[in-house]
């Protein structure tokens, strides 16, 4: 009897505690998104992805030492986008690459009033106003004193937490000789060597490379296949210049023409004869709507104001612009020229599936998510003559593998199964550096690392809550233990590889006491470290 | 009659497949965030009208009930969608990775059942002896030592310090069997193509290692277990007692007897390693669903994802159904659909 009785019981209490514990959990989940400014109590949830899980919560204890309330949150990308452009975060850990060398592709997506990439809802009329004279001065200088003006001003308006920029790092085997990383994440194989073989083998940090038609992608890692087995009008050297490839030279006869000179007997890996018609065919399939397989490229958006190409004669094109467009050059990097007539006359899915460039190897096989195999190009014409070696490349076959897992290219290099080991993050780079077999190294990177305020909602719509942020927190410190010290602090959301970077304008100093100063200006109850 | 209830089960599966199709459809759309906005990453100059034509391209801006139906109707034509993740067409994508996971996932199976079968039967027998408990500590640790973990610590020990077989990939470069099936161990042999057939099959030891370990620890548990209490049944005493041979009792009247339960969970296990594991095909670099699916998922690509569920949906209908009939050959009293 009591037995039963206290089954009863059970049964009533257990739905009981069920539903106080969902309504908690329930009301604990759905509890008001907007920063909660309780009191005077600053209280704060940084927003992350998995990657920078520890640095958020490096960044969380440091702002809790001055009597801040912070709190870590790591999130899926694109689930923390769809909040924090709803406006519902407060402060959350973005970060953006730039391909051009230049502002153009950073400081405008980021911070122009309404921009794709402007996650904290900056608006700065002035800003507006002096990043747009920027993209279509002709004049270097004129440029650079502009882009210094906007990085005053967003300096003082802090619309976030400037972050650093981490450097690119890679692994080779000392076997390989003439082996660079490179800025742009270009893997250039053509200048490289391998002691003892022809083939080189290297493990890309990808899943899959999304086609081998350069007209129909739009990231990187894709990139840096296809640059092998195609080249572009121009390239850069290993500073970012961009010098002639394809193309023997170029006029700028007005601010918005370009004519370029075609460099002649230039064959593709078919035979065919690369003249004007190819690159007005490369950049109309672009322009065009629907111009590649029934689908307008992914890649439209990257040519800017082009409006139209036009040939001259065979080996003479006219770009015109609809306005000034100074970063034009640089963007033609990464527009590689493909044969028009093999184009047309197996389609695009079957240029993509045998794809026929001018590049200094040819494509003989594999799967996009598994391993791509190329071929040297016997006629190569040798490639941009400002950028020795020229001519035919020196190994015969590149071995592209995907390997997402960093631990294993690591293992691979080390094994002797791959010759280069593309991105690696800090950690593993470490533990390579011992290894007398291969060589570990980095260049300045392209991506800006930073955290972006909510700036329409409190507490960050005051300018003196984001300075003492910006004073709050010790990157140094961060880089160092986190990153192995492989980033450089930045001042603003400028990059130092990029056109117009002020390198007198210091990054904000760790300064807790006057981030504290700032805060109870601003009205809130904050404490200096004990320690 | 057998035939008739298989067809059955067969037709049944018909609206589960349904079903599938429309949750996973729905619940893809549930997902915040865009597939256009994430194909164009951090393309700057981006206009809204661009943005707008790119998701008119790809039906995004019908109402939800209109791509559900155009969607169901392609899906009966046997077209699959388009993938915008990876730019090409679902089916074949699908079908390029469907043969990479089934080759690895059959290889792991075989793995486990090569370990758990005689280990099972032993530790039964031997019941409490030595063997009996180190076997149970080492299936304890098979089931708790996490893929990813096992497969960097084969790589590093058989990769890296003994070189004796290849740290990732499916084949080495020069060594890809013609196309025949997809499954490069039968279409080297198919090929009779020895040296690709001894490449791929030193590819397929250490992921199917790292994948196979935690069922062969989980089947091994399941047969000892279900072989225990068989072997205390009259009938096994009876057979010992009319004078059959011990290694007869025990194949013959306990471990046939001791199946069921085991291909229940073996059925189970083939079924998950069916979908693909995204750890291992990541680690191990191998080109399979799990991956597909995962960056399906991350890039918001419905089509591929939808695609891939339905495969798993068909993959588990079948399997379940192929362990049902399993069933009536093991034990003949039982019809195919009832329950075990």
């Amino acid at each position: 009897m009591t037995h039963m009785r206290n089954l009863q019981r059970s049964v009533v209490l257990v739905p009981v505690a069920i539903l106080a514990l969902a309504l908690f959990v329930g009301v604990s989940g759905c509890a008001p998104k907007e920063p909660a400014v309780t009191g005077e109590t600053l209280s704060i949830v940084i927003d992350c992805e998995a990657n920078r899980k520890d640095e958020a919560e490096a960044v969380a204890s440091q702002l809790r030492n001055i009597g801040i309330q912070a709190e870590a949150r790591t999130w899926e990308w694109s689930a923390m986008k769809a909040e924090f452009m709803e406006g519902n975060r407060q402060l959350y850990m973005t970060d953006w690459g730039s391909s051009y060398f230049d502002p153009f592709d950073l400081a405008i997506p980021k911070l122009a009033t309404g921009e794709r990439g402007n996650y904290s809802f900056y608006s700065n009329p002035e800003v507006d106003d002096l990043l747009s004279q920027a993209t279509s001065a002709t004049d270097d200088e004129t440029r650079k004193a502009l882009y210094f003006e906007v990085q005053d001003i967003i300096y003082k308006d802090c619309p976030w937490v400037f972050g650093y920029c981490l450097e690119e790092t890679a692994a080779a085997s000392t076997k390989v000789g003439g082996w660079r990383v490179s800025m742009d994440s270009r893997i250039n194989l053509h200048d490289v060597t391998v002691e003892g073989t022809g083939t080189i083998k290297i493990g890309l940090g990808i899943d899959k490379i999304v086609t081998m038609d350069p007209g129909n992608y739009r990231d990187r890692d894709t990139e840096t296949v296809i640059r092998n087995v195609f080249d572009a009008l121009v390239t850069r050297t290993w500073d970012g210049e961009v010098i002639p490839e394809i193309a023997e030279s170029w006029e700028t006869p007005d601010p918005t023409t370009y004519v370029f000179k075609i460099r002649e007997g230039i064959k593709f890996h078919n035979g065919e004869a690369l003249d004007a018609d190819d690159v007005v065919f490369t950049f109309e399939r672009i322009l065009q709507e629907n111009g590649i397989g029934g689908q307008t490229s992914p890649r439209l958006g990257l040519l800017g104001p082009l409006a139209s190409v036009v040939k001259n004669d065979d080996y003479t094109v006219t770009f015109t612009l609809e306005n000034p467009f100074p970063v034009f050059p640089q963007a033609l990097c990464h527009f590689q020229i493909v044969p028009k007539d093999y184009v047309t006359e197996v389609g695009d899915a079957g240029f993509a599936e045998k794809p026929v460039g001018a590049g200094p190897f040819m494509f003989k096989e594999g799967r996009l998510d598994d391993q791509v195999v190329l071929t040297r190009f016997e006629d190569y014409y040798g490639g941009a003559p400002d950028l020795p070696p020229v001519g035919p490349a020196r190994i015969d076959t590149v071995v592209f593998r995907m390997m997402p897992d960093p631990a294993t290219r690591v293992a691979a290099l080390k094994a002797g199964e791959i010759h280069i080991a593309d991105k690696l993050p800090p950690d593993m780079a470490d533990s390579l550096s011992g290894d007398p077999n291969a060589k570990v190294e980095s260049v300045p990177g392209t991506r800006t690392y930073g955290i972006e305020f909510c700036l329409t909602k409190p507490p960050f719509d005051d300018v003196k809550v984001r300075q003492a942020l910006n004073h709050a927190i010790d990157w140094d410190t961060i880089i160092a233990t986190i990153y192995g010290g492989k980033a450089t602090r930045l001042s603003t959301a400028f990059i130092p590889s990029g056109f117009g970077y002020n390198h007198d304008l210091k990054p904000y100093e760790y300064d807790p006491a006057k981030a504290v100063e700032l805060l109870r200006e601003a009205g809130f109850n904050v404490s200096l470290p004990t320690e | 009659m057998r035939g008739v209830k298989i067809l059955e089960r067969a037709l049944a599966a018909l609206p589960i497949m349904l079903g599938v199709c429309i949750v996973v459809f729905l619940f893809m759309r549930l997902l915040p965030g865009d597939p256009v906005d994430i194909m164009l990453g951090e393309a700057s100059n981006v206009t809204q009208e661009e943005i707008d034509a790119l998701r008119s391209q790809f039906n995004l801006d019908d109402p939800l009930h209109v791509q559900l139906a155009s969607y169901l109707m392609r899906v009966l034509k046997g077209d699959l969608g388009y993938s915008i993740s990876r730019s090409s067409n679902v089916g074949k994508l699908l079908l390029e990775a469907l043969p990479a996971t089934v080759e690895l996932a059959l290889a792991a199976i075989l793995i486990a059942l090569a370990v758990a079968v005689p280990l099972g039967i032993i530790t039964a027998v031997k019941h409490k002896s030595l063997i009996d408990r180190s076997s149970m500590a080492c299936s304890f640790l098979g089931i708790s030592m996490p893929a990813f973990w096992l497969g960097i610590v084969l790589i590093l020990i058989f990769s890296v310090h003994l070189k004796w077989l290849p740290t990732s990939g499916r084949a080495t470069y020069g060594l890809v069997p013609s196309h025949v099936t997809g499954f490069y161990v039968l279409d080297s042999i198919l090929t009779g193509n020895l040296p690709a057939l001894k490449d791929s099959l030193r590819h397929l030891v250490l992921p199917s290692i790292a994948l196979g370990a935690a069922p062969a620890a989980v089947i091994t548990r399941i047969i000892r277990s279900s072989m225990l209490e068989t072997l205390r049944k009259d009938y096994v005493t009876y057979a010992r007692a009319k004078g059959v041979a011990e290694w007869a009792v025990i194949i013959k009247h306990a471990f046939r007897n001791a199946l069921i339960p085991a291909v229940t969970v073996t059925g189970l296990e083939i079924g998950g390693l069916l979908g693909g594991n995204m750890v291992v095909e990541t680690i191990f670099g191998w080109p399979g669903m799990g991956r597909l699916v995962v960056d399906g998922i991350f890039s918001r690509d419905y089509s591929l994802v939808q695609g891939a569920v339905m495969v798993y949906g068909l993959t588990f209908v079948t399997v379940n159904l192929i362990a049902d009939i399993l069933y009536t050959w093991l034990n003949p009293k039982l019809v195919v659909g009832e329950k075990v």
